[in-house]
């Protein structure tokens, strides 16, 4: 195989795989920021410790680096939290933050409050959804 | 006259046919969602068991067998009366049917059954242990339990022909085990304590190790305690959207106590998966047991497994500390004060009394207890009442009833 078809396949296996890749959950800061979490575990689902790849971009579409992320979150309707304590241990890719020690115990509506905290300012937003 | 009575006893008679429907053929046509949840809780969708990379013999058949033993074991206590099995008995689904367990001497909490329990990250109620070998050990030195200390479980290893043969096999040599002092712990009483402290580090730690390592043998047997399919996992997996199996394998009210479990009454919420259970902490505002205060729960429990040295941290464990993930990011905040252990809904019939104390009786206290969602006595109760009538906490109860099965047995 010569060389030029051989980057073209390449080239064509990386937008195939890249496009494929939807993230799991997505929401956006009332700064601008957009947050794309991509889960190990997806579709996402209980009683499974897994981690979060959280790739956190701004309104200029570029990555949102050696911010301080943070994420709790819990069950309104029940009054508790999450049975672990995430953490972000490393920035993998320049704005993709690694989140682990995420678990989910229970189906129904969870909220994870998500804060971006970066040399300029503080954003926090709550991110809703049902499982 | 006439016409008004035989009007009466019309409607009368339409309203009961009204009520038998709702009660006997509610939900029989189960939504396709409904179905994919059903199915999530059938043992057929239990997972293969994944390795306890804190035990490297947890799979091995020489440990199994090794552990099996012990656990029938009464030499492994004080007076030779207690083994592992008198409180979990396998005719009682691991079981004592007591309300507390009843060791050397009366202890605090209910006897918990083992069916499935290798899948749990957490064990005992409030989750003070992070693996079922590290869990195995504690019930050994405690004095109303087996009320024996590692040095004298090391020098029973060493002094029997077939324990001492297959702990070689399993873990290496058997270290010099001291004849005196008598016994000796780290965790006992003033005297062993004492003993303890007379032994110089090298010891202890062989000692200790040697004790570890029955406690993983113990849980090599344990994890061999699995669940049998039952009734109610025949109908689930019967059902598909153009066939109602109803009738096939349960009856109209343990189908409608059923629809019950996973709607109205909300249990699926955390009695979830194929053991029914997630393994996870909750406080649901059952009373204190009587003569102690209300317990800590995981708040506690979380705090105990953190500082204990055989967690999956610890220099016993055989595990990379990047594996020990539900230790690392374990929570530890408040909502956790009070709340207890999620236990199995499997064989649930046959492992009466109920709650972390025994405090209710039967399964219909039970569910009445959840119908009523009192004020919990310490931090708050996570349910809420259900307004179930009592024909549904009837039907709830007969609905659990089907999850009763002979265990699984290997090949």
């Amino acid at each position: 195989m010569n060389r030029p078809i051989s980057f073209i396949l390449l080239y064509l296996l990386v937008t195939t795989n890249a496009n494929a890749q939807q993230p799991d959950l997505r929401i956006e800061t009332s700064e601008g920021l957009r947050i794309l979490i991509h889960s190990q575990l997806s579709p996402l689902q209980i009683n499974r410790i897994h981690s979060w790849h959280v790739k956190i971009i701004d309104a200029h579409s570029k990555p949102v680096t050696n911010a301080r992320v943070a994420v709790t979150g819990g069950m309104p309707e029940h009054d508790h939290g999450l049975p672990t304590q995430p953490r972000v241990t490393e920035e993998i890719n320049p704005g993709t933050y690694l989140l682990e020690g995420v678990r989910f115990h229970m189906p129904g509506k969870w909220s994870m409050v998500i804060s971006i905290e970066t040399e300029e300012n503080l954003s926090t937003v709550s991110l809703d959804f049902d499982l | 006259m006439k016409n008004i009575l035989f009007l009466i006893v019309l409607i009368g008679c339409l309203f009961i046919a009204s009520q038998l429907f709702v009660t006997s053929g509610v939900s029989t046509v189960w939504s396709s969602r409904q179905i994919e949840l059903l199915k999530s809780l059938s043992l057929s969708a239990l997972p293969k068991l994944k390795i306890d990379p804190s035990n490297r013999v947890a799979e091995d058949r020489a440990a199994v067998e090794f552990g099996h033993t012990l656990f029938f074991d009464v030499r492994l206590s004080g007076d030779s009366t207690i083994a592992c099995a008198t409180c979990h008995q396998p005719e009682k689904m691991f079981t004592d049917g007591l309300p507390l367990a009843e060791g050397t001497k009366l202890g605090p909490r209910h006897t918990p059954s083992l069916v499935g329990l290798a899948y749990s990250p957490w064990f005992y109620w409030d989750g003070r242990k992070d693996s079922q070998w590290a869990q195995a050990l504690s019930p050994l030195e405690t004095s109303h339990e087996h009320n024996t200390n590692r040095l004298e479980i090391a020098r029973l290893i060493d002094g029997d022909k077939y324990y001492s043969e297959t702990y070689s096999m399993l873990f290496g040599n058997l270290p010099e085990i001291p004849q005196s002092p008598k016994g000796a712990s780290p965790a006992g009483n003033m005297e062993l304590k004492n003993a303890w402290n007379g032994l110089n580090e090298k010891q202890q730690f062989l000692i200790t190790q040697v004790f570890a390592n029955v406690g993983k043998a113990l849980a090599a047997y344990q994890r061999k305690i699995m669940p049998g399919r039952g009734r109610f996992d025949d109908y689930v997996d019967a059902l598909d959207k153009d066939r109602d199996p109803t009738g096939e394998s349960l009856t109209s009210e343990e189908v409608a106590g059923l629809a019950l479990f996973i709607g109205k009454a909300q249990c699926v919420t955390c009695h979830n998966g194929p053991l029914l259970t997630n393994n996870e902490f909750h406080n649901t505002g059952v009373l204190p047991i009587t003569g102690q205060l209300p317990s800590m729960g995981r708040y506690d429990g979380v705090r105990f497994a953190r500082a204990d040295p055989f967690n999956c941290l610890g220099k016993y464990s055989d595990a990379n500390p990047k594996d020990c993930l539900e230790l690392a990011f374990a929570n530890d905040t408040n909502d956790l004060v009070g709340a207890q252990k999620t236990p199995t809904l499997r064989n649930i019939k046959e492992t009466a009394p109920y709650m972390h104390g025994g405090q209710l009786k039967t399964l219909l206290e039970v569910v009445n207890h959840y119908n009523e969602a009192p004020v919990s006595l310490l931090s708050h109760n996570e349910s809420k009442p259900l307004g179930l009538s009592a024909t549904e906490l009837q039907q709830l109860e007969a609905f659990m009833n089907t999850l009763s099965a002979p265990l699984a047995t290997e090949e």
